[in-house]
C-alpha cells in the first residue's frame, strides 16, 4: 500500500502536514504530493538508502542493557518524512526561545547572588533551599555576561488547538543537536529533489555557532577549547565526539585533564601540558570536581571548581545551572519572565499544578487519572505518572509518593500532543512528536533553526525518548522561494 | 587550532600495538612448541615447563594447575582467563584499547580486531582439541597479520602511528629474546641423550619467530647456535631480529617530541646489544644476557610511560578507574612479572 492521504486519520489530533480534512497544510502541498506519488518500491529505495547512510556515518546512540558497563549501540531510528515548520511561525517561537533563556540565566544569577526575585517573593525561599540542584558552592561566583546555562534545549510540544507550548527546559547538558545535524545530512541523501523545490533553512552552522559561543567566554585570543566527556560508555558519546570534531576542539575525559599549582587548567599530551581556557562540559555537576562534589568520582578533574572560581577556566554550562531545571521552578518561567525582563511571555508554558501548594496538590489528587505526573528532577521521561495510561495501583502508589514529598512533584494535564505521518511498512501513519530546539548563550543569544524532532514510534504512545522506543524525524523550517 | 595527541590517546594505541603483537606470538609460540615435541624422543626431559617459563609466570601457573601437560599449559597460554597474559585476554584488551579509539583509528580496523575478538572467542575458547587449536591459531596469526598490515596502509603515519609501532616492537624484541632464552635454557644443558636435537631446537626457535626461510637466505650455514644468535640478535634485515626493533623504536621515537630520555635508552641497549660477544655466549651466560635485554626493555618501556603517558606528578594516590583496567592489569604484569 503507498501513501494514500484520504485515507489518513488526522481528524482527532493536531497533525503537523494534514488538516482534518486530509489536505496539505500550508507548505506542505509539495512534499505530500511528492510522498503519494511514490511506488511501494521506492519508498523501500529511499528507506534503505536512509539505513545505508545512517549505517556509513556511524550514527549511532547507545542503550543500556543491564547492570555496569554492558551496553549496545544502536544505530539511529529516523523517519524519513520531514517535519514541517512555516518560517514566520519559527521567528516567532525563536524569539519567546530567545526571552525564555535570557529570563532563566538572569533568575540563576539572581539566585546565586542577590536572590531578589525570593525577596520579592515571586517564589518561596524554601523552594530554592530545598532544591536538589542548588549548589551553596557557586553562591557568588560571576560567569562571563551573567550566563550559566550557555546551552539550553527546550522541549516544545503542540497541543492539539495547535499552539506551541514549552514543555520543559534542559539547562544541564542537554543532547540531541548532533542527531538534527545528522537527520538533515541524511535527507539530503535520501531526498535530495525536495531541496530544490523548498527554501530550507539550513541548521549546519551549529558547530560554528557552538565554537562562536565558547569561544567568547574567555579572553584568550584563540582559545583551547575541550569537550569533557565522561568517555565512550555514555549514551551521548556519539555526540561528544561529533561536536568536538565538528567544531576542531580536542574531546577529552576526566583524566585528560590536570589542574596546576597555578589554578589554570591543562590537558597531558605526549607534547607535555596544554592549557585549556574552555571546557564544553558534557557530565554532571556531581561528577565534575572530586575535591568539591563525590569525592568517589572518577570522571571528573580535582581542582576543576577551584580553576573556574579563580576564572582560568570558563566552564560550560556552569556548575549549578541545574537550579532552573527543576520541573517545579518550571512553573515560575513566566513569572521570571515578567520579574527580570519585564515583558510578557511569548511562548506559553504547560499549564501546571504545584504539589507543594495545598489547593492544587488536592485537585492533583483527585484527577491523577486524568493528569501527567512528573517529579521535579528527572530526565529522560523517568519518573513519571501518565495517568490515563496507568493503573489503579500505580496511581495509588503516586498518590504516596506526592504525600510523602510534596514538593518533588508537579502536575499537567495530559496533552494530546501533535502528530506528522509517519512511515509504516509502506504507508503512513500518524504518530505523536515533540521539537527540541537548543539555544546558545555567551556574548549573544542563538536558536537553531528547527531543532530535533522526536517521535513516539509506537501507535499512540507519547514517549518520545530515544531510551524508550522513540526516533526522529529531520525538522523543516521553510520560506517560499 | 592546533591538535596534541592526548596522553591517553597515545597510551591506549601503544597498547593496542602490544596486545596484537603478544596475541601473534602467543599463537605462534604454543603452534610450534606443539610441532617441536613431535619431532622428539618420547621421555624426553623437555615438554611444556618452557612455555610457561615463556611468559614468565610460573608462579601463577602452579598456583593454578597440578600438572605440566599439553592440555593445561595449553589451556592456560590460550583461554584461560584467570590468566592475564593468555591470548584471550591480550585479544580482549586489544579490542578494549581499539574500541576507546574509534574516531583515532580508521573504523575498519576497529571493526577488523572486533571480529578477531568474536573469532578468538568462538574457536578458542573451551574445551579445546589439539586439531581444532592448531587450525585456531594459525588463523588468529593471520588475522593479527591482516589488520597490521591494513593499519599500516590505512592510518596516517604521524603521532598515532608511531606509538603503535612502539608498541609492536617493545612486545616483539621482548618475546624473541623470551624465545632465545627458552632454546638455551631448557635443553642445551640438559642430558646428554639429547645433544644431536640440538639443532633441532634452533630450528624450532626459527620457527616459532617465522624466520627460517629468511635464516637460509640470508646467513647460508646450516643451523646452529653461534649463527642463529648472530641472526636473532643482530641481523638489522630480519624484522624479529632485536636490532630491528631497537632500530624501529628509535626512528619513531625520533619523529615524536620530547623523546631525548627514551631515545637515550633505546641507545644504550642498542650499543650493549652491538658490542656483546655474542659466539661467546652459550648456557648460563646466554640466559644471563637475554635477561638483560628484557630488563633493558623494561626501561625502554617505563622512560616511555614516563616521558608521554604518566608524567604529571600526581597529586593524590593514583585512583582506580574502571577504563584504568584497560592497561593496568598487564601494565604490572608487563613490568614486573615478566
Amino acid at each position: 500500500m503507498t501513501i494514500r492521504w484520504n485515507t489518513y486519520q488526522a481528524d482527532s489530533v493536531w497533525d503537523e502536514l494534514i488538516t482534518p480534512k486530509g489536505r496539505a497544510r500550508k507548505g506542505a502541498r509539495n512534499l505530500c504530493r511528492m510522498l503519494a506519488k511514490l511506488t511501494d518500491d521506492e519508498i523501500s529505495a529511499r528507506k534503505s538508502a536512509a539505513a545505508l547512510a545512517i549505517r556509513s556515518m556511524g550514527i549511532t546512540f547507545t542503550v543500556y542493557t543491564g547492570e555496569g558497563s554492558s551496553s549496545i549501540d544502536r544505530e539511529w531510528p529516523f523517519d524519513i518524512i520531514p517535519r514541517l515548520i512555516l518560517k514566520e511561525e519559527w521567528d516567532e517561537i525563536g524569539t519567546g526561545l530567545k526571552q525564555r533563556v535570557k529570563a532563566l540565566n538572569r533568575f540563576i544569577d539572581d539566585i546565586y547572588h542577590d536572590q531578589e526575585i525570593l525577596d520579592a517573593r515571586v517564589l518561596p525561599r524554601e523552594y530554592i533551599e530545598k532544591s536538589r540542584e542548588f549548589r551553596p558552592e557557586c553562591v557568588g561566583i560571576h560567569p562571563r555576561y551573567g550566563v550559566w546555562s550557555h546551552v539550553c534545549g527546550s522541549d516544545l510540544v503542540r497541543d492539539i488547538d495547535g499552539k506551541m507550548y514549552v514543555l520543559e527546559d534542559n539547562l544541564r547538558v542537554p543532547s540531541g543537536v548532533s542527531y538534527m545535524l545528522e537527520n538533515r545530512e541524511v535527507m539530503k541523501r535520501v531526498f535530495p529533489e525536495l531541496f530544490e523545490d523548498y527554501v530550507i533553512h539550513p541548521v549546519d552552522d551549529y558547530p560554528d555557532q557552538l565554537a562562536r559561543c565558547l569561544r567568547s567566554l574567555t579572553d584568550v585570543r584563540s582559545p583551547q577549547i575541550a569537550v569533557l566527556t565522561p568517555g565512550i560508555y555514555n549514551s551521548a558519546y556519539f555526540e561528544h565526539a561529533y561536536l568536538a570534531n565538528a567544531m576542531a576542539a580536542q574531546l577529552v575525559e576526566g583524566s585528560d585533564l590536570v589542574v596546576g599549582a597555578d589554578d589554570y587548567v591543562y590537558t597531558r599530551t605526549i607534547e607535555g601540558l596544554i592549557r585549556v581556557d574552555v571546557i564544553y562540559r558534557r557530565i554532571d555537576d556531581l561528577f565534575l570536581d572530586p575535591e568539591v562534589f563525590k569525592p568517589e568520582s572518577t570522571l571528573g578533574v580535582p581542582g576543576l571548581m577551584r580553576a573556574w572560581r579563580a576564572g582560568k577556566v570558563a566552564l560550560a554550562n556552569a556548575p549549578g545551572c541545574g537550579v532552573a531545571d527543576d520541573k517545579v521552578i518550571y512553573t515560575y518561567v513566566p513569572d521570571m519572565i515578567r520579574f527580570y525582563l519585564n515583558e510578557e511571555p511569548i511562548l506559553p508554558n504547560v499549564p501546571s499544578y504545584r504539589c507543594v501548594e495545598k489547593d492544587q496538590r488536592d485537585y492533583v489528587l483527585d484527577n491523577l487519572d486524568k493528569l501527567v505526573v512528573k517529579p521535579a528532577n528527572e530526565s529522560g521521561g523517568y519518573g513519571m505518572l501518565i495517568g490515563p495510561q496507568a493503573s489503579k495501583n500505580e496511581r495509588k502508589e503516586f498518590s504516596r509518593r506526592i504525600l510523602a514529598n510534596p514538593r518533588n512533584y508537579m502536575a499537567q494535564p495530559m496533552l494530546t500532543l501533535s502528530t506528522a505521518p509517519t512511515l509504516i511498512d509502506h504507508h503512513a501513519e500518524p504518530r505523536h512528536l515533540d521539537l527540541r530546539p537548543f539555544i546558545l548563550s555567551g556574548k549573544q543569544i542563538f536558536v537553531t533553526t528547527g531543532g530535533l524532532t522526536r517521535v513516539a514510534m509506537r501507535k499512540g504512545s507519547i514517549v518520545v525518548n530515544s531510551s524508550q522506543g522513540g526516533g526522529s524525524k529531520d525538522t523543516w523550517v521553510v520560506g517560499f522561494a | 587550532m592546533s591538535h596534541h595527541t592526548l596522553s591517553s590517546t597515545a597510551k591506549r594505541i601503544y597498547w593496542l600495538g602490544r596486545y596484537l603483537e603478544r596475541t601473534e606470538n602467543t599463537a605462534r609460540l604454543v603452534s610450534v612448541h606443539a610441532n617441536l615435541l613431535m619431532d622428539l624422543p618420547k621421555r624426553m626431559p623437555l615438554g611444556w615447563r618452557p612455555m610457561v617459563d615463556i611468559t614468565g609466570s610460573r608462579t601463577l601457573f602452579d598456583s593454578l594447575y597440578d600438572d605440566t601437560n599439553e592440555n593445561n599449559v595449553a589451556r592456560f597460554l590460550i583461554n584461560d582467563i584467570r590468566h592475564p597474559g593468555s591470548l584471550l585476554n591480550s585479544l580482549k584488551w586489544a579490542r578494549e584499547n581499539a574500541r576507546t579509539l574509534r574516531g583515532i583509528i580508521p573504523n575498519q580496523a576497529f571493526e577488523y580486531i572486533n571480529e578477531l575478538h568474536l573469532f578468538g572467542r568462538e574457536h578458542l575458547g573451551e574445551p579445546l582439541s589439539r586439531t581444532r587449536r592448531v587450525a585456531g591459531l594459525s588463523d588468529v596469526t593471520e588475522f593479527v597479520q591482516r589488520i597490521e598490515g591494513f593499519m599500516s596502509a590505512n592510518l596516517l603515519h604521524d603521532a598515532h602511528w608511531n606509538f603503535l609501532r612502539m608498541g609492536n616492537f617493545i612486545e616483539r624484541a621482548d618475546m624473541t629474546s623470551r624465545i632465545i632464552d627458552v632454546g638455551t635454557d631448557n635443553l642445551l644443558e640438559s642430558a646428554v641423550e639429547l645433544a644431536p636435537f640440538a639443532d633441532i631446537q634452533w630450528r624450532s626457535v626459527l620457527l616459532s619467530l617465522n624466520a627460517v626461510q629468511s635464516y637460509n637466505i640470508s646467513v647460508q650455514e646450516p643451523i646452529q647456535q653461534g649463527a642463529v644468535l648472530e641472526f636473532l640478535f643482530r641481523d638489522p634485515r630480519l624484522p624479529r631480529s632485536l636490532l630491528y626493533s631497537l632500530n624501529s623504536l628509535r626512528n619513531s621515537l625520533r619523529a615524536l617530541p620530547r623523546h631525548e630520555k627514551a631515545l637515550r635508552s633505546v641507545n644504550r641497549m642498542r650499543r650493549h646489544l652491538q658490542h656483546a660477544e655474542l659466539h661467546l655466549l652459550g648456557g648460563e651466560t646466554l640466559h644471563t644476557f637475554t635477561d638483560t635485554c628484557q630488563k633493558e626493555l623494561a626501561e625502554v618501556h617505563d622512560v616511555i610511560n614516563r616521558s608521554y603517558f604518566e608524567f604529571t606528578p600526581r597529586r593524590r594516590p593514583q585512583r582506580k578507574s574502571a577504563r584504568g583496567g584497560i592497561k593496568n592489569r598487564s601494565e604490572r604484569l608487563n613490568a614486573k612479572e615478566r
